[in-house]
Formats: C-alpha cells, sequence, structure tokens
C-alpha cells in the first residue's frame, strides 16, 4: 500500500514537471500551428545555462529560473520575429522542418561551448528528501513541482483573465476573426512564442535538476513532449495537464511494479489505445463541423 | 458619410473591382446586389482595410481611409460583420462580444456600459452569455456576431450577406436587428445575394457587375427598374424573407470573389 502510495505522489510530481514542460509547446502549436520541435532544444539550452550559472555563482538552480525566464521570452521573441514569421501560414509540416533545424543548430552550439558530457546541477538538498509519514518525497523533486504549478497557474491566469490571453486565445480559434477586432495577428503570434520559449526557462532550470542531461537530450525530451501533447490534445492546455499527469504516473508505476526500462513503453502504448478511441486525444477540440 | 471614388483593388492577378465609386449617406442602408464575381464583398473589404485598393480614394466623414490598417479604420468606427465564421468557437458567448472591444479595453468603465447596452439589444447575448459560441445555432451565431460589432458603437457597419444559411425566422430576427440600429442612428452597407430581401430592407440600392457600379438609386427604384426586375428578380420565386439556397451557381460568371476573410 505504501508502495503505491509512494508510486503515484511520485508519478504526480513528476508529472507536474512534465505538464509545465509541454505547456509552452502546446501553447504555441494552439497559437500558430507551429509544432515547434525546438522546444526540448530550448530546455537543454536552460538546463545548460541554469548549471553554468550555478557552477559559477552557486545561485540555486531552481531560483535561477528568475534569470532564465524573461532570458527565454526574449530568445523566443526575437527567433520569431526573425525566424518563424517567415513561415506564417505555411503548413504546419514546414514548421517542423524550420525547428528541427534550429534544434540542431541549438545541440551543436551547445557541444561545441560546453562539450558532450552529461551534467547534473546538485545543489545542497539535492539527496535530501521530506518525510510524510511512510512516503519519502525528495527535496528537489517538491521544488520543481511546487515551481511548475506556480507558473502554470500564472499561465492560466494570463490566458483566462488577461486581454492579452483573450487576444491569445481568440487567434488560436479563429485568426480571420480576431483580425476583424483588432487583434494584430503577428504581434500575436510572436507574444504566444516568446511565452512558450518562456516556459522552458523554468522547464529547463528544473530539469537541470531532476535529470543529468547533455546536448544531444532535446531528442527524448522533444519525444516525451510531443507524446502528451498528442496524447492531451494538440493545442489544449488542460490536455497537456492530463497527458503530463498519465506520463508521469506511468512511469513511477511501472518502475515500481515493473522495471524501469518498460516505463516509457507503457506510456506509448497509453497514448496508442487513446488515440484508437479518440484520435483527436483527451481533450482535443471537436467542434461542430460548420464551425471550423 | 462614406465615398469611394475610383477603387481599384483586387487579389495578386486581377483587379476584381475596376474604379467603384461609391457614397453612402448617413443613417441610410445601403444594399450591393448583384452577380457572383461582380466585386460585391471585396467592396467591403477594401472599406475595412482588409484589403488595400491600388488605386482610388475612401473617405470618412471627410476623413481619407484608404491606407489606414484595419485597427485603425476600426477605431474610426467602421465594423465588418464577414459572411460567415466570425466568432471564437470555444469562448463563451460573452466573452466573444467582450472581444468585439479589444479596441476600448483600456477603458473598463465604458467598456461595461458598452456590454450592457448590447445585451438589452440583443437578448440572445444574455440569454446564452455562458454557453460557448461553437454550439450556437446559425441564427443565434449571427446575432452575436452583429453584437460584437456594436461593442465599438459603430458609426457604419458592413454585413456581409447576412442572411447566409439563415432560415425564415431567424432572418426576420436578423433584419429587426438591422432596423433598430439604422433607426439608433447607425449607417449600414450591406451585400445580399437575394436581392428581394436586401432591397427590402434598405433605403438605398447599389447594382454591381464585373468590378463596377451600374445602377444606383433608392431602393424602391432599384426594385422597380424592369432592367434589374427581369435580370435579378425575374426567376425568383417565393415571399421576400425565403432563404436562398446556400450553393451559388458558378455559371453567373468569371468566379473571383473570394468567401469569407
Amino acid at each position: 500500500m505504501t508502495q503505491l502510495v509512494q508510486a503515484i505522489v511520485l508519478g504526480l510530481l513528476i508529472g507536474g514537471v512534465y505538464a509545465l514542460m509541454a505547456s509552452g509547446l502546446t501553447l504555441i502549436f494552439g497559437v500558430m500551428r507551429i509544432i515547434n520541435v525546438a522546444q526540448g532544444a530550448f530546455l537543454i539550452l536552460v538546463a545548460m545555462i541554469t548549471w553554468w550559472l550555478w557552477r559559477v555563482t552557486g545561485i540555486d538552480p531552481i531560483l535561477a529560473s528568475v534569470i532564465t525566464t524573461p532570458l527565454m521570452f526574449g530568445f523566443g521573441w526575437v527567433a520569431y520575429r526573425l525566424l518563424l514569421s517567415r513561415i506564417r501560414g505555411a503548413s504546419p509540416s514546414m514548421s517542423v522542418l524550420l525547428t528541427f533545424g534550429f534544434a540542431l543548430v541549438i545541440e551543436g552550439v551547445l557541444n561545441v561551448t560546453a562539450g558532450n558530457k552529461f551534467k547534473s546541477a546538485t545543489p545542497s538538498y539535492f539527496e535530501e528528501s521530506f518525510r510524510v509519514g511512510a512516503i519519502s518525497l525528495p527535496k528537489a523533486q517538491v521544488f520543481g513541482f511546487v515551481a511548475a504549478m506556480v507558473v502554470l497557474a500564472a499561465l492560466y491566469y494570463v490566458l483566462t483573465r488577461t486581454w492579452t490571453g483573450r487576444a491569445i486565445r481568440a487567434a488560436t480559434q479563429n485568426p480571420s476573426g480576431a483580425a476583424l477586432v483588432g487583434v494584430g495577428a503577428a504581434g500575436t503570434a510572436a507574444l504566444a512564442f516568446a511565452i512558450g520559449s518562456a516556459t522552458t526557462g523554468v522547464g529547463g532550470s528544473i530539469l537541470s535538476v531532476l535529470y543529468p542531461f547533455f546536448p544531444a537530450s532535446h531528442y527524448d525530451w522533444i519525444s516525451r513532449l510531443l507524446g502528451i501533447v498528442v496524447l492531451g490534445g494538440m493545442g489544449s492546455l488542460p490536455g497537456a495537464l492530463a497527458g503530463a499527469g498519465i506520463l508521469g504516473l506511468a512511469e513511477t508505476l511501472t518502475a515500481t511494479y515493473g522495471s524501469l526500462n518498460w516505463s516509457t513503453l507503457v506510456f506509448y502504448i497509453v497514448i496508442m489505445v487513446v488515440l484508437l478511441i479518440r484520435p483527436q486525444g483527451l481533450f482535443g477540440a471537436k467542434l461542430r463541423e460548420d464551425t471550423v | 458619410m462614406l465615398s469611394l471614388k475610383g477603387i481599384v483593388a483586387g487579389y495578386g492577378g486581377g483587379s476584381v473591382l475596376q474604379g467603384v465609386d461609391l457614397e453612402c449617406a448617413k443613417q441610410t442602408i445601403t444594399c450591393i446586389v448583384g452577380p457572383n464575381g461582380a466585386g460585391k464583398s471585396t467592396v467591403l473589404r477594401v472599406i475595412s482595410g482588409l484589403l488595400r485598393p491600388s488605386e482610388g480614394q475612401i473617405s470618412m466623414d471627410g476623413e481619407a481611409i484608404a491606407d489606414r490598417s484595419p485597427d485603425e479604420i476600426l477605431r474610426r468606427g467602421i465594423t465588418q460583420v464577414p459572411q460567415s465564421h466570425a466568432l471564437f468557437p470555444a469562448m463563451s458567448v460573452r466573452e466573444n462580444v467582450l472581444m468585439g472591444g479589444y479596441l476600448i479595453r483600456r477603458n473598463r468603465a465604458l467598456l461595461r456600459e458598452r456590454l450592457d447596452m448590447v445585451m438589452e439589444r440583443v437578448p440572445v447575448v444574455a440569454a446564452r452569455a455562458h454557453d460557448n459560441a461553437g454550439n450556437l445555432s446559425g441564427g443565434q451565431r449571427r446575432m452575436v456576431e452583429i453584437a460584437r460589432c456594436l461593442m465599438l458603437d459603430p458609426k457604419l457597419i458592413l454585413l456581409d450577406e447576412p442572411s447566409l444559411g439563415l432560415d425564415p425566422r431567424s432572418l426576420s430576427g436578423v433584419a429587426g436587428l438591422i432596423h433598430e440600429l439604422n433607426a439608433a442612428g447607425t449607417t449600414v452597407l450591406l451585400v445580399e445575394q437575394n436581392v428581394r430581401l436586401g432591397l427590402g430592407l434598405a433605403t438605398h440600392g447599389v447594382v454591381m457587375e464585373g468590378g463596377k457600379v451600374r445602377l444606383t438609386g433608392t431602393a424602391a427604384a432599384i426594385k422597380d427598374d424592369p432592367e434589374i426586375a427581369s435580370l435579378y428578380l425575374g426567376g425568383t420565386s417565393g415571399s421576400p424573407t425565403a432563404p436562398r439556397p446556400t450553393a451559388r451557381s458558378k455559371a453567373e460568371g468569371p468566379k473571383t470573389e473570394t468567401t469569407g476573410v
């Protein structure tokens, strides 16, 4: 019993972090129909910067997101203006090509500058745990989860309660309708891409503590994130949360009762079964056909 | 109030509009009729700034607006309701209407006042406030589309085929709303393929053909014009409010007109 509760709690803690990482990807797809394959590379880039900041200044890696988040917001904004705006109106497959190229460039630059070795930020609490009864909660995992929830709550607030968020959602659902009420498509897209990139500021900082990484790790991460987003429904934020929770639970439950080697496979089996029943994903938009 | 002079405009290849002159006086309802490809919808797109004319002048209350961006034109009190699918399907009706006030979002008091006014004028907004717009019927959707553009308290409303796809009951609701708005001082310019309905609603008529204005006059005069009658009204049967088929005939001429925005 304790073992089960331990696995579920840990699965949800991991899921929360995955949710944050996937939120940016699904937001960007929702607004621009851009599948940002470089999102994983953004995460590794941030993890590398965080690791470096931690080594040089001793700053707590998760707190370093205070620096990396605005940095990634600006990075996303510039990347959109210089690169992604050029494929506006092209098919989503074009965005896969462009952002994949972008990911390779980031990977290459990191290989040259940081070296092709595993790294991991190990702050003082790295090996410590909170104990609640018989359950043990690794401190780094808890801090990462809390940071992820704070950012997701902020994202939810921005999207539902502010005019910026309304404009982003409007442009997601109907770009020409948004233009009619005076929402500029280009500005909204740049903003959404910047916000989506900014989520990797926190996500990558957490990653640097929880998972050892090296420049090519982004392939693992993007496949996990794409799995989450497809399972939840492309473009849906609640879907990303659900998909991330399922991945986290699938990993810890399989690792507890089976073997660590099977944990990722179980998640992809879940994806296949769900897509057989609901091709649009758990929360994917299925509107009345005449409104599309 | 609105005046177009020698407007030439098109999409890439040729010019759809080949020198259009048009006047809308204050508080009139002007209806543009004409065959497919005449450039009716294109005229609306040029006025609202979604398409920039290559030649000609547009002025609104004496101010030139031909080279303005869509949001600058919105700020000057010109709003457009397109042929279809203007709403945000996964947002609530209330939020959809609120988005109509995007340009006045900084002025909360004004926004609230306008929202109350719109809810009063278009009851479906209040009745279905918390439902997603994607779940509305065609007629309700058209009402919400018009309601949304009222948030800016427009001086001029451009309506592209308000009758498209509506059943007779929804149609009379929409027609009633147009009359009410006009009575309250709003100028209306609409495009309508249902010629009987459009001219029945309007005070003035404009007949377009091949990218040019062929005839203008009061709606009654246009309706009674023998040539127009034989061209557009002769074959039309049924009551003036009967919905016309939504499928368009392709035999009517070059299909250069685009649908929607």
